[in-house]
Formats: structure tokens, sequence, C-alpha cells
């Protein structure tokens, strides 16, 4: 490999397109009232096609945008509002760029998902040239890996002004003498970490975290009824086979860590 | 086309009525991915999973902090950072209504103060997994002053680790020369 | 590895393949028990190629080119032949080349499948095939610095960026007419579909005399990235974003080609979750590919209907794994998502659903009378083409050839249930839509089993080792056919090559005589037919040569001529 370059120096950044300031006037006018249909143009600028499919999601029936007078159009000399989608490639930049300027003023320029947003998972890489605002000013950002077409009209609807942006910019300072609280400190640190593997193992992050977060909780509650049988217990009452299985699983780690303390 | 006409009264109104009335998402839909600062131990773990770079870790040794940060923007929601996380500090919510006008409103940071080395003085981690980690080394029956040596140990740097270990050697080494002198 | 000689498939083709040759091979080494990679001298390359293609019941699924100079001094050449005879199995015909000649002899000559590998190897790493006819570029820009070869290990840093140099595309499209014709480029925007693409077609009056295309607009590098930022398991993420449709397919095919490398032995659960995830990917995207013909074919409430009704997969998908697309599921080893009994019951009432719409929705379809003669006879597939470039999934299944990845060599959950492999044998767009229309059907018997067959057990196997330079390939059956993953450890944490190759790279090259003999208002059917991620073409430069003309039209105006044939817009 080569000696090395800060990244900064390695990619070569493209000229970025700047507005007269009556065009700006006018889209401020355009943004704030707009009260008509408004026709959006596609550009896909080098995507997946994950976001493609989930525009045609939102203006088919079920999630039907064109409710709200959005309606794709053929040409961007027909648009009020340019959807660039992909982390712009290099091969894309120039026709996105003869889109952009096919488009009549004053236009509102949306970045759609994660690459439009910031070049997403490719955002450093060596053919793209990492979202849509290195190439264009973006009026709206509507982030998703894709976003959902409720997301995608969610996102229109905040363009239009039909809806308030939810999102803020937040930073979190730590108080003085805040401190992490150690997760169910009455079971031994070494068994809750052996019942979270198996239970990953099991049934993954998400619902075998849900599923030991049941079989911890019901350990240290506190109860005259002996743990063990109250875990049988459990096992027992569960309808759900798969979930049963897990449990049993559970309850096997817990017995052998258990009987091996006492031994 | 009769039967596209049953069909199309046989559907009805197939349209949702969102945004004018909630959208229930799947149980364990992956939305934006919200981060409890209290929980976090800025451990970087998030940061070394997530696929996309979306979430960083900054330390800035001057100030004596280190910034957790994440971009929404860049986000791919695909949840390593909340199956990475030790403390369960992450996690993915259903929360989807993520658009924004201004770029800087798909970021958000946290501040935490760092832990210095107590033979050198330079940062080390970030005090809060200084603290956390010498609680779970201690045990629980652990006394103040067995906790506060743990939390000394914990945050001593790696150079210094080993400069001690050496000198601790040379030590041991000394007193056994001694010891077979006598 | 594990594979010992008795139990080994494809040893017999690699016998009779010795005889015919008896100094071409010098090394076999087995990855799986029927996965094989042969070293053979550079001058019988092609030769080699040949007899496994032709003699043997080979088609070429891929090509690797890897730059293997810091392990053993050369660059080498994988040709992936996937042997589809008596005894199935994969043989990988491996070379080296030197780094001082970069010159290999062409394979396209004896086998035209190669053509576009070639093209690209060329592209990525400067390795010269002698002989092969075509000298353009394929993946990388038209202003990408000429002497820079992405892939090379001591070429650049993976985000580096040269100065964009020229701002109009400089490709040269290929005309085989004789005659004077037209062109129309098509291309690279388009409004109602996807992937940049840009179409030249060549045309006399209505007639299609041939035609070009220009691909890999959408070019990002992904191949370095997994060799240079992420680790393993990230790479997995990476994958399901090569496709945007069909990206679940991509990681189980490279997730399985590192679990072969390593010989990692994946829970039967997660294996049968991984394929009932992808036939929850099939069912989506073989609706959204009938709701297109749909459009296509100026039948517009079919399309609004088969999107509706598409919906219902998509609220399975987003049941089943978080995501609308079924994305980030996969870790090396195994699955991150369970299916509970609950998800097991809401998934059989969905498909019951799924079941009865689509029926009745075809029913229309096919009941609409101007339907058949829109795709019935139009776009063909000539067999011996389709033999001749290894085109996949529902194009090649079209044209009467029996080739399904998850038949012929079982993965995931597809070795715990048999499957039918639906052929036609019309070679026009009327039997890919029969075939696609069929594995619909199937994909739902599909989820059915595999949700009783799948065991218990865990999800996710762990604690295994990565040890460095291990290889072996990884397949999956998208939903428009094969992709092939070629994987290589690295000795830090990290690939040391990943190879991907989509499913629509193979059916590109036949399309151009699909297109042949066509009016130009059947193009953009002909081209959503081979399901490329949609229809890729945008506007069209139609040139009529008797008319020394060109003009361009925009693909709107294209696809609604495809929709009303009247008001011809080259008039």
């Amino acid at each position: 490999m080569n000696a090395f370059t800060p990244p900064d120096e390695l990619a070569v950044k493209p000229a970025g397109l700047s507005m007269s300031e009556d065009v700006a006037r006018m889209k401020g006018t355009l943004l704030k009232n707009i009260r008509r249909s408004a026709y959006v143009y596609r550009v896909d600028c080098g995507g997946c096609n994950g976001c493609e499919i989930e525009i045609f999601a939102a203006i088919t029936p079920i999630f039907d945008a064109e409710r709200f007078g959005i309606k794709v159009v053929a040409s961007p000399r027909h648009a009020d509002i340019l959807l660039f989608t992909g982390a712009v490639t290099r091969s894309m930049r120039m026709p996105a760029l003869r889109a952009y300027e096919a488009a009549p003023d004053p236009k509102i320029v949306v970045s759609y998902g994660a690459c439009g947003c910031s070049g997403g998972i490719f955002h450093d890489l060596y053919c793209v040239w990492g979202g849509t605002d290195q190439i264009v000013p973006v009026d709206v950002y509507i982030p998703g890996c894709p976003p959902t077409p409720a997301a995608t009209i969610y996102g229109f609807a905040m363009a239009l002004g039909l809806l308030d942006q939810r999102l803020k910019e937040e930073t979190h300072h730590e108080a003085a003498g805040e401190k992490v609280a150690l997760a169910h400190p009455d079971i031994p640190y070494g068994l809750r970490v052996q019942l979270e593997r198996e239970a990953r193992a099991m049934a993954g992050y998400r619902q075998g975290r849900d599923i030991v977060e049941e079989f911890l909780t019901l350990i240290e509650t506190r109860d005259p009824a002996p743990v063990t049988a109250r875990i049988g217990d459990l096992v027992t009452r569960e309808g759900d086979p798969r979930r049963a299985e897990i449990f049993q699983r559970l309850q096997t780690v817990f017995t052998a860590a258990i009987t091996g303390d006492a031994s | 086309m009769l039967k596209l006409l049953k069909e199309v009264f046989r559907t009805g109104e197939a349209t949702h009525l969102y945004p004018f009335a909630p959208l229930e998402v799947a149980k364990d839909f992956r939305g934006k991915p919200e981060h409890n600062p209290a929980q976090c131990i800025a451990c970087a773990a998030c940061t070394i999973a997530c696929p996309p770079n979306a979430i960083g870790m900054e330390t800035d040794p001057v100030a004596g902090t280190r910034t957790w940060s994440i971009s929404y923007g860049r986000c791919i929601f695909c949840g390593r950072c909340e199956e990475s996380c030790p403390t369960g500090a992450i996690r993915l919510t259903p929360d989807f209504e993520l658009a924004v006008a201004r770029k800087e409103d798909l970021t958000k940071r946290a501040v935490f103060k760092l832990a210095l080395c107590p033979c050198c003085g330079e940062p080390v981690a970030a005090a809060r997994e200084v603290d956390y980690v010498a609680t779970i080394l201690a045990g629980p029956d652990a006394t103040p002053d067995q906790l506060a040596r743990t939390r000394e140990l914990a945050s001593t740097c790696p150079d210094c680790k080993r400069r001690n270990d050496v000198d601790l050697l040379i030590r041991m080494g000394i007193e056994r020369q001694m010891e077979k002198r006598i | 590895m594990t594979a010992t000689s008795e139990t080994r498939i494809g040893q017999d083709i690699l016998a009779a393949l010795r005889a015919k040759m008896p100094h071409a091979v010098t090394e076999e080494r087995w990855q799986t028990n029927d996965q094989v990679t042969i070293t053979v001298k550079l001058n019988s390359l092609p030769d080699v190629v040949r007899t496994l293609y032709y003699e043997h019941d080979g088609w070429l699924s891929t090509m690797v080119g890897n730059d293997e100079r810091s392990i053993n001094g050369t660059y080498a050449l994988y040709y992936v032949l996937s042997m589809e005879g008596a005894a199935k199995c994969h043989v990988v015909v491996h070379t080296e080349i030197s780094p001082d000649s970069l010159e290999f002899p062409s394979v396209t000559p004896s086998v035209p499948a190669a053509v576009w590998y070639e093209r690209e190897v060329r592209d990525m790493f400067g390795l010269r095939p002698v002989g092969l006819p075509d000298e353009r570029r394929l993946v990388l820009p038209d202003d990408w610095p000429d002497d820079l070869y992405p892939l090379r290990k001591d070429s650049m840093d993976y985000r580096f960026r040269p100065e964009p140099t020229e701002d109009n595309e400089n490709y040269r499209f290929v005309n085989d007419a004789k005659q004077e014709t037209t062109v129309v480029p098509l291309g690279p925007l388009h409004i109602t579909s996807d992937e940049p693409g840009h179409f030249r077609l060549f045309v006399d009056g209505e007639t299609i005399i041939d035609a070009d295309y220009r691909m890999f607009y959408v070019h990002r590098g992904m191949e370095k990235l997994a060799e240079t930022r992420m680790g393993y398991n990230e790479v997995t993420f990476l994958a399901d974003r090569v496709c945007g449709i069909c990206g679940y397919a991509h990681s189980v095919a490279y997730a399985s080609s590192v679990e072969n490398a390593l010989g990692i032995e994946v829970p039967a659960r997660a294996q049968a979750i991984r394929a009932i995830l992808l036939e929850t990917e099939r069912l989506h995207s073989h609706l959204l590919n009938l709701g297109l013909v749909c459009h296509f074919t100026g039948f517009d409430s079919g399309f609004m209907q088969f999107f509706r009704v598409r919906e219902k997969a998509m609220t399975l998908a987003e049941m089943l794994t978080g995501s609308r697309k079924t994305y980030a599921i996969n870790l090396i080893g195994g699955v991150r998502r369970d299916i509970l009994g609950e998800q097991k019951a809401a998934t059989l009432a969905l498909i019951a659903e799924l079941r009865a719409e689509v029926t009745r929705l075809l029913d229309i379809l096919m009941s609409t009378p101007n339907f058949a003669g829109r795709v019935a006879n139009v776009g063909r597939l000539d067999p011996q083409i389709a033999r001749d470039y290894s085109p996949v999934g529902p194009v090649v299944r079209g044209s009467g050839h029996r080739r399904d990845t998850r038949a012929d060599h079982p993965f995931a959950g597809y070795k715990l249930v048999g499957l039918p492999v639906n052929t036609q044998a019309g070679c026009d767009i009327l039997s890919r839509t029969q075939v696609r229309i069929a594995e619909f059907y199937d994909s739902i018997d599909l989820i059915e089993r595999l949700l009783d067959a799948a065991p218990g057990g865990p999800i996710l196997t762990e604690g295994f080792t990565y040890r460095p330079h291990r290889f072996a390939l990884g397949y999956t059956e998208a939903p428009r056919g094969e992709d092939m993953h070629w994987s290589m450890t690295g000795d830090n944490q990290k690939l040391y090559r990943w190879r991907c190759r989509a499913s629509t790279y193979n059916n590109w090259p036949v399309l151009r005589y699909m297109l042949r003999g066509n009016t130009v208002s059947d193009a953009p059917l002909i081209v959503g037919s081979i399901d490329p991620c949609y229809s890729c073409t945008d506007r069209v430069t139609i040139v009529d040569v008797n008319k020394a003309r060109a003009r361009t039209i925009a693909y709107k105006e294209m696809e609604r001529y495809c929709r009303d044939r009247t008001n011809s817009p080259l008039k």
C-alpha cells in the first residue's frame, strides 16, 4: 500500500452548485405555500433499487401518495420536486446534474435514503461522491435504508409543510455523578452472561434478549416458591413449543450453573 | 373486464389512512435506533459493529471528553449496535418519521468524561466505563476499599501497567536474591 | 477439508478431463464434497473450460480475478463452472498469470459466456485477455484513469477519488447489422424504472436490427470495500445492498461462501430460516415482475392490483425480519432472528391470503384478450444462444433448460425439502411469465413445508476461528436466477477477496439476441421480461440508418408507445 495519506486528501470533492438569491427566495415561497399538486421526478444516482421499489410502493394503492397530489412524472422539465436516490456514482454525476439543470426553478430537492443523505454504507468508496448534497443543494432529507413507504409519505408531507419535523439535533452532556447501573445485580454476572449468550444463539439478538429478560426477571423475583419450581412451571405453562424449547435450554444452563456452584 | 370490476368492488378501500391515522408496524420493526446515554459506557463496541460507520466515537484529550455520535442519515437500520451493546443502551424503536430539512438534525451526540491514568495522567477510557468494569471485577460483596483499588487498577493505562509489572518483577527478583544471600 | 475421496462428487469428470488432456491439470483441491478447484496450465485454459462446458454439461457461473502476488507472486483467474449433468457439482478452473506478462488466452472465442467476465477482469486488474475481440471497458466509468486498476492490492486506497476529467460519456456502442440502421438510445435516466443503463437500439423502420447497452452506471466498488473497511460479518450487510430486491439472496450466498471455505456447520434451523426468507423474497419479487408485465402491456389496473397484493408479501417480510426488505438477517454461522410460534401462525395466514388473491388476479390477467398477443412469440431467446451464454433463472427456464440452483446444488434449507423445477419451451415472454407464476405457487408451498420441516436447536453457531487464504463458493437461487459468490479469507480478520456475481449479470449478454427482429414498441417489454430489477431504460436514441438521422426519444414516450402502440415516435 502507498504511504499513508489522510482520507480527506484522497478524495477529490466535486464542485457544488450554488443558487442565485432570486431562486432561493422563490423557493422559500414555494415551500411555504405550495397549495397544489407537486410533481416528482426521480433521479437514480446509482442506488441498489431498494429505494426505487419503495417509492413505487408509496405511489401504489396501499399508501397512495397521489392522494396528496404527489405524482411521479416522466421528465425533469415537468418537475417541482427532484428526488435523488443513491450515493452518486462517478458515472451518474453528469446525468444527475443534467436532470437538475433541466428542472425549472424553483425546484425542491429531496435526498432519499441512506445513500442519498450521506452516501450510506458506500460513503467513502472510490467510485461514489458520497450523497446528493455533494453535487446539488438539498432541501429535505429522508433517511432509511430504504425508507418505508410510510416514511416516504411523512417526508413528502414534511417537505410540503403538512407535517412538522420531529427529529432535532441533540447533544447529551454527562451530568456529575452519573453512573451506569449494572443490570440484574442480584444474579451473578457470569451466569447472566451465559444465559444471555444461550438465548441469543437460540433466538437471536432481539427475540432472544426479550426471552432472557423474562427468564432473569423470574429468577430475581422474591417469591416463597423455590426458583427451580418456578422455572419448571414457566416451561410447562408456555404454549408456544419453540419458546418452551428456548426456556428449557435456559433452564439447563441455569441448573448446570447452580449445581456447579454447590459442588 | 367484469372479473376486474368484481375484484375492484371486492377490495373496496385498500389505502391506509396514514399520515391521518397512526401506522402500526410489526412487533420487532427496525426503526430509529434510540440511544440511552444513562446506560451507555462508551465502550465503542457499536462503532466497530456498525457496517456503514453511522456510529462514531471521538476522543478529545484536551477537553478530557469522549463523544459518541450517530447519524440517522447514514444508518442502515440493521440493529448491529443493539446486538453488540453489552449494557442494552441502544435499541431500535418502531419510529420511522425521520425526515428533516436541516442535515444537522440527523445527528445525535453524547459527551462523556474521560478517566485519567492515576500514574501518568493520560486519558484512558470513559470514566463510566472504568466504574462499570471495576464494579463487575470487584464483585457484589466488595468493600469500598477493595472497589477503590480495583478502580485504580482498571484505570491504569496499558503503558503504565506494563511499567508497573516490570517494576514489580524487578522488586520481586531483588527480594528473592536478598533471601538467598541471607 | 472434510471431503473424503469416497463421497466426492465430480471425480469422474476430472478423470475424463485428465484422460483427454493428460498434462493440463497440475493440482486439484477440494473445498467441499461437491466443490473442486483444479489448477491448469495457462495455455490449456480455453480448452479445459470448453471441454467442461460443452462435453460435461457445464455452465459458466462466474469468473474471479485475484491479485495473489502477496501470497504466491502471481495473479490468478478462477473460472467457475456449474456441472449440471449426471454428477452435479462445481468445478473451478484456476490458472496463474505472471505479473510480468499480465496476459492470458481469452476463453470467449471457445465459450461466449466468458465475455463480460474477461472485460471486467481487464478493467479491475489490468489482465489482458489475448484474443478477446471486444476491447471496450465494462465496469469502470469512462473518465476513470487508464492505468489505475482498483482491485490490485497495491494500486490505491479504497477511498481514492480521482479528479473528473471528462463530462461526456464516450462509450462506443456496437452494431452488427449488415444494412443501414437507425439508432435508438435509451437511458441512463428513466422514469418508471430503476437502475440507470444506457441502451442503443439499431433499427430499420420499426424493426430492431441490433442492440447494445452500457451498464454499470451504478458501479460503486463494493468488492474493494469488503476487502478493506469491513470485517466478515459487516460484509453480510453490504451483500444485502448489492440489489434492492433480491439482496437477501446475495447475503446468503456470501455467508455460505465463507462458511464453506472454513467448514463451518450452520445449524439446520438457521438453514431453514434462510430458505423461508429467500422464498419470501421470491414472492415479492415475482409479484413485482407480474405487475410490470401488466404495466408494459398497457394493463395498468392490473399493475395496481398486483402492487396492492404485493404489500402482503412486504408485510410478511417485515413481520419475519423487522424490515420490509428481508435485510440484515445473516451472520457468518447462522441468522439473527428466529421464527417463533406466533410468527409461524401469522406467516401461514398471510401466505394463504396471498395464494387466494394472486390466483384471482392471474385469472384476470390470463383472460385479458390482448395479453397473450403482446407476450407470445415476442422476445425469443433461442435455446442454443441460452446454452452458449449461461443465462440464469426464469430467463433460461423459459427457454426449456432445467437449471435451478435450489434443485441442482441444494443449499441452506433446500436440503430439507425437495422442489420441482418449472420450465417452459416457448422461449418467449409468455414462457418466462408462466415460469414465474409457477414459481410463485412453489414458493408458497415451500414456505409451508419449510415451516414444518424446520428442526429445533440454535440458529447461530459461534466460536470458530478464521484461518487465512481459504476460499470457496457460495450460491443461491435468487428470484432472477443463480447468484454466485466466491470468497477468500485474509490474514487480518478481513476478506482477501470477495467476488459477487448477481444473476442479472449473466442475463444481459443474451438480451441483445432477444431484442433482434422485434419491433421497437416491444423493447421495454422484452427488457422487463428478464426482470433486470426493472426495465433499465429511459431515453431511447433511435438511429434510422436508411434516413441517416439520429433522434433521442424520451423513455416515457417509448413506454407509452409500448403500451398504446399508436402514434409511433419514429415517424
